[in-house]
């Protein structure tokens, strides 16, 4: 049997698999304690056996969010010890003279530094002197601090001197991550960020999976994991260890639930799918060419995280984001949101008006059905709160929150356009696939202005997270920076530094519990033209590395920056930057329950009219049932709107696919 | 063209639509670029202006090329009033359109359906690690521009598609890293592609005269938002003197003068009194100091204050802005330089204590709003020449940041960049792979900010070790006259430049070009803003 939980800021959501039928269901989460609400949705479950437990967690990004963090040191090449605070040095708001930046992770008080130097050569200049490693141990824990982060200039050529340090934290009794383990690659201050960031969170997360999995035991949970970032689950005791790899596991398990609904209801292993999910103050998107998207380069509540994430796009537009006019007269949605408290003004307690309001008062918002029936909505409240609007753009309450849904559908379209467009692709060529609590309302018209002809809206909208978790093999990404300063890493040093990446990614995959057979590994590599200094990753294939190999990475490099630029330059030298292994342990997944069968017509789902739209039951939809909109559809934790000019398809697992009719 | 009001959600979406594409423009450019000033310190700015040449978004990087972009568009137009679909017009003469000739700028047209008048046009401004002239990186002490480098009028580089090699090639001859140069060219023409693919999309989807017509809008629109900002300053006027230290050819401080006069929704900035044009390169032509003052009004507009009660985004930043904004800079002056007057420093340190006068001046009308003095220069540093474990010349420059001045109810921000730059540094790693220098340190120096209610922020120590004989370039300023404080706060403390051979430490001056030997260590410490409100006992 199979439990996936996703925890979210307002709700818990679970789904359930006991090897034939699938159980959903949502409880509040519980914010002081966030395993309770984990305990309180299996309970609701009611497993009759034990079973395996996948969890994607937010208590790491949490903790970054809120800075409810571990006490860390820091050590660092001597000189060094302000690379943290300085950053690159740049103000975060060019034109605001009242900018601010959120302290360092670690203040200087317990930032230390050693003498100590490699150089670019990987070439030892300055030996690292012990004593001084042992004072610096000694004063750091009379410091009480919990953990200590060791990030050395060049330590991903040369890890010894991080290795000694540790070693003598340890004896110190200390907690310690190094930067040659977390993030072996250049550029100091993004190496520094992410150790650090491990050193503050990995912590937290472990007093939390400890309590967690103790008690899941009682429930019955023989086996607890944890989604990465990545997309793929990981041990607990892994994830407590380097719980920066966990700071997107609830976006994740989402994207993760896309691509495997993609898969069966397009019926392609390869989905090209954009994936859409609104809340109520932002919104992610991702898009997924065949695989999930994976990035090196995100920054998590301002800090960069270099480790390899799933690239997920966020923009500050939910349902409770805020409409505004400005003194100039233009018309602002967001990203100021009225959250889930005070929440729109329909709920009764805020006044301003929202994206919410505005589907109230148009009419795409069923009262009795908002949130299945728990929420009581008040369209007086929102027209009240809409009114200020109306009177300065001196139209009608229709045509101000029609301009609303604009505004914030155009803020979605653009990171849209950023995460395909942008990057070489082609909307139109992709279905859009929306969960999440308030995408439905919004997905049909977002894609029309992309010109996206189809949607795909999965069965169980509001809990597609939760089943993203169970969808996920274990999963851990390697990487290793050989650049060199005088020459091309030859093909022997290629091929031996993937081994040592992959003997470790064998090693840590057995530790996981999956024998040598079974553990897949796939090799890639970040390459530039020389000169560059911005990396495009590309896979390699299998076997041996030799000139074969480089060439088909080298001619993967030139059409992936044509793709990507606009040009490519087969004539310049491409730079061997930085090798990845991803070793993948494949685990037991669900299958999607197909639905009840029925004919062509909808009727039976018919629930009442709100104005001149049908009302339908979406629980009552018959796989074969085919309509044209304009429909709303509603279900316990989402509301889906199908405009007019859309044809509706329930397939065989009561996924929806609709499709833009061609206007004649 | 009847003038219609606008719809308030068209006012933000196209506002975003064509801010989008100068920031994707950005993207290609950073991206793909080589040399290590655009790709890691993004010292470059793309800008889209309307068929008239006036600028409609501009990605914000660089506040100095603010007022400059357009007198570029403005100038290719001039030179060349009849381009045609795929020309691009090259340009980096600050007598004509320029600014400092590092900063290599490209135009290029875009055209709708009607092939006689542009619709639009694409500009992106990188600053160019070397265009030749007496040192490695152009960032000469000079005493003529004669002496800075590669001087380039306006010149079309690609017609009509097909690249003009010869002007390239001119260019690749006169730098001392032409592969660079090429690498970084390339860079800014596949900007302009992607800029121009991205508007002819738009065009497709709304047509020319629903573009035009939003542009205007724009244009009013932003002009409103920076009328009812200065209508909330008090009515008067307001002056203030700052100095630049020297200009390190044995002169004494320079002053520049500012009286800024506000009446209703207009103001006037009139730098009458200031110092001469200097015999050195610390002179500005006019286009910087309009860009100087444009950031101090742009930050008055976007800072969050009581200037603007109740807004939640950021407003677009256009031509629009600069309308009620008249700027006087007398000629001849170092705010107004005219030619063959050196300037590849009024670029990058006299337009700093532009801003610094503006601000100390408007800090008088508006004393909740303005801060203290930021450190007041980029600490331009410029190292080149042969690097042994290639044999190949290399030119690195970098610009390191310092204090922010005290805020009037916040201390500043600790070795951040000041005002009229944003630049990234370049990692310690990355910069050993690349050039033959070593850093060790690179640290913020406690104290340096000034005393007050609320403190300056420190100012920061970087080492860097050759690793082969050097030719360094140093192009600093508040090293004598330091940051001011505000209310009763203390002035930051200056900045000190100095050189560490074997044993012996020798303070340098603000200024100064020297052969550095192998081994030898620069040291820079930069300035500390101003502190704001007395120190509190």
């Amino acid at each position: 049997m199979l439990i996936g939980i996703d925890t979210g800021g307002t709700f818990t959501d679970l789904v359930l698999f006991d090897g034939q039928h699938v159980r959903t269901c949502k409880v509040p989460s519980t914010p002081e304690d966030f395993s309770r609400g984990v305990l309180d949705a299996i309970q609701e479950a009611q497993p009759s056996d034990s079973f395996t437990l996948v969890h994607a967690s937010t208590v790491a990004t949490n903790a970054l969010l809120e800075r409810k963090l571990a006490r860390a040191a820091l050590i660092t090449t001597h000189g060094f010890r302000d690379v943290l605070e300085i950053g690159r040095q740049t103000r975060p708001e060019l034109y605001n003279l009242a900018t601010t930046r959120p302290p360092p992770l670690i203040p200087r008080s317990l930032r230390k530094q050693v003498r100590e130097r490699v150089s670019a050569t990987g070439d030892i200049l300055q030996p690292l002197n012990e004593a001084e490693v042992e004072k610096v141990m000694a004063t750091l824990a009379k410091q009480r601090v919990d953990i200590v982060a060791v990030c050395l200039l060049f330590s991903f050529l040369h890890p010894a001197h991080e290795k000694q340090i540790a070693a003598a934290a340890r004896r110190h009794g200390l907690k310690v991550t190094r930067s040659s383990e977390v993030l072996p690659e250049f550029r100091e201050f993004e190496r520094t960020s992410t150790t650090v960031v491990n050193a503050c969170v990995s912590p937290v997360m472990q007093t939390y999976v400890k309590r967690l999995a103790r008690n899941a035991k009682q429930t019955g949970a023989r086996q607890l994991r944890i989604v990465q970032s990545n997309g793929g689950s990981l041990s607990v005791h892994a994830a407590g260890e380097a719980a920066v790899h966990t700071l997107l596991s609830g976006p994740a398990a989402g994207v993760a639930g896309a691509l495997a609904v993609a898969r069966t209801a397009l019926q392609t292993e390869s989905p090209q799918v954009i994936s859409f999910d609104m809340g109520g103050t932002s919104t992610d998107v991702a898009l997924l060419n065949g695989d999930v998207p994976i990035t090196t380069e995100a920054d998590v509540a301002g800090w960069p995280v270099r480790v390899p994430m799933m690239d997920i796009h966020t923009v500050g537009a939910g349902g409770g984001s805020i409409a505004t006019l400005d003194a100039g007269g233009a018309l602002q949605v967001g990203p100021e949101s009225a959250g889930a408290d005070p929440g729109p003004a329909c709920y009764g307690v805020g006044t301003r008006p929202t994206v919410t309001d505005a589907n109230l008062v148009l009419g795409r918002i069923v009262p009795d059905h908002f949130l299945g029936g728990r929420k009581r909505v008040d369209r007086e409240a929102a027209a009240e709160a809409l009114a200020p609007l109306v009177q300065r753009m001196n139209m009608d309450i229709e045509s101000a929150a029609a301009a609303v849904i604009r505004i914030v559908n155009a803020n979605m379209e653009r990171a849209i356009r950023v995460i395909s467009v942008e990057r070489g692709h082609d909307p139109r060529d992709f279905t859009l696939l929306s969960y999440g609590g308030a995408g439905g309302l919004h997905v049909c018209e977002l894609a029309r202005s992309l010109r996206i002809t189809r949607v795909l809206i999965p069965r169980h909208p509001g809990v597609l997270s939760a089943w993203g978790a169970l969808a996920m093999d274990v999963t851990k990404d390697y990487s290793r920076t050989v650049l060199q300063v005088d020459a091309r890493p030859n093909d022997r040093r290629i091929e031996r530094a993937f081994q040592q990446l992959e003997t470790q990614a064998r090693r840590e995959l057995r530790k996981e519990g999956f024998p040598d057979a079974k553990i897949m590994l796939s090799r890639s590599v970040d390459l530039r033209y020389a000169g560059q200094s911005y990396e495009l990753p590309v896979s390699l294939p299998a076997g041996r590395f030799d000139a074969t190999h480089r060439r088909a990475g080298e001619a993967a490099f030139h059409a992936a920056h044509e793709r990507r630029f606009g040009h490519a330059e087969p004539d310049l030298p491409v730079e061997w930057v930085t090798l990845r292994v991803r070793a993948t342990g494949p685990v037991a997944k669900p299958q999607q329950e197909p639905i009840q069968k029925g004919g062509r017509s909808a009727q039976g789902a018919r629930l009442s009219k709100q104005g001149d739209v049908d009302v339908m039951d979406r629980e009552r939809l018959c796989a074969g049932n085919e309509w044209q909109g304009p429909v709303l559809l509603v279900e316990d934790f989402a509301t889906t709107w199908i405009p007019g000019g859309w044809q509706v398809r329930v397939d065989k697992w009561g996924h929806l696919h609709c499709t833009e009719m061609q206007s004649a | 063209m009847k003038k219609t009001t606008p719809n308030p959600a068209d006012l933000t979406f196209f506002a975003n639509l064509f801010t989008r594409i100068a920031e994707e423009m950005g993207g290609v450019l950073a991206r793909t670029a080589y040399s290590p000033n655009i790709k890691e310190r993004r010292d470059f700015s793309c800008a889209l202006f309307d068929g008239a040449g006036q600028m409609i978004a501009q990605a914000a990087h660089i506040p100095v090329h603010l007022g400059a972009m357009p007198l570029s568009v403005a100038t290719a137009r001039a030179a060349f009033p009849k381009l045609a679909v795929g020309d691009v017009v090259m340009l980096n003469d600050p007598y004509a359109g320029g600014t400092h000739l590092p900063d290599i700028t490209l135009i290029s047209p875009v055209f709708g359906s009607a092939k006689r008048q542009p619709l639009a046009y694409l500009a992106t401004r990188a600053h160019h690690a070397d265009v030749g002239g007496m040192t490695p990186g152009s960032l000469p002490l000079s005493r003529e521009i004669y002496q800075e480098g590669l001087r380039i009028p306006p010149v079309r580089c690609v017609e009509r598609g097909t690249i003009n090699q010869a002007v390239f090639d001119l260019v690749f001859a006169n730098s001392r890293t032409p592969a660079e140069r090429q690498g970084d060219l390339r860079a800014q023409l596949a900007a302009h592609t992607l800029g121009e693919r991205r508007l002819l999309e738009s065009l497709e989807r709304y047509g020319a005269p629903e573009l035009r017509r939003q542009m205007s809008q724009l244009l009013e629109y932003a002009a409103t938002l920076m009328q009812a900002t200065l209508k909330q300053i008090p009515d008067g006027s307001y002056s203030f003197v700052d100095q630049l230290d020297d200009d390190g050819a044995g002169s004494g401080p320079l002053p520049i003068r500012v009286e800024v006069r506000i009446r209703g929704d207009q103001a006037e900035i009139d730098f009458t009194g200031s110092a001469p044009a200097c015999a050195t390169s610390l002179n500005a032509v006019e286009a910087i100091t309009q860009s100087a003052v444009y950031y101090c009004f742009l930050c008055l507009l976007v800072t969050p204050s009581r200037l603007h009660p109740g807004r939640s985004s950021l407003p677009p930043i256009n031509a629009g802005c600069f309308r009620p904004i008249a700027v006087h800079a007398p000629p001849g002056s170092i705010v107004n330089a005219e030619p063959p007057h050196a300037v590849a420093g009024g670029n990058v340190e006299t337009s700093q204590r532009i801003v610094d006068a503006v601000l100390g001046a408007l800090a008088q009308a508006l004393p909740d709003i303005v801060p203290a003095a930021s450190q007041g220069t980029m600490n331009n540093v410029t190292l080149g020449g042969i690097d042994t474990r290639t044999g190949q010349p290399f030119a690195y420059y970098e610009t390191l940041a310092g204090g922010m001045g005290a805020r009037p109810n916040a201390d500043g921000l600790h070795a951040v960049q000041a005002h009229m730059t944003n630049t990234m540094n370049t990692p310690a790693e990355a910069l050993e792979y690349a050039y033959p220098l070593r850093v060790e340190r690179y640290e913020i120096v406690a104290g340096t900010g000034g005393k007050g209610t609320y403190r300056g922020g420190n100012g920061l120590i970087r080492d860097v070790r050759m690793l082969n004989d050097t030719h360094a370039v140093l192009l600093t300023e508040r090293r004598t006259q330091a940051p001011y404080g505000l209310a009763g706060g203390e002035a930051g403390t200056p900045g000190d430049n100095g050189l560490i051979r074997g044993r012996q430490r020798k303070r340098l001056p603000g200024k100064i070009e020297l052969e550095l030997k192998a081994g030898d260590v620069l040291r820079i410490q930069t300035p500390g803003g101003g502190g704001h409100g007395a120190i509190l006992t």
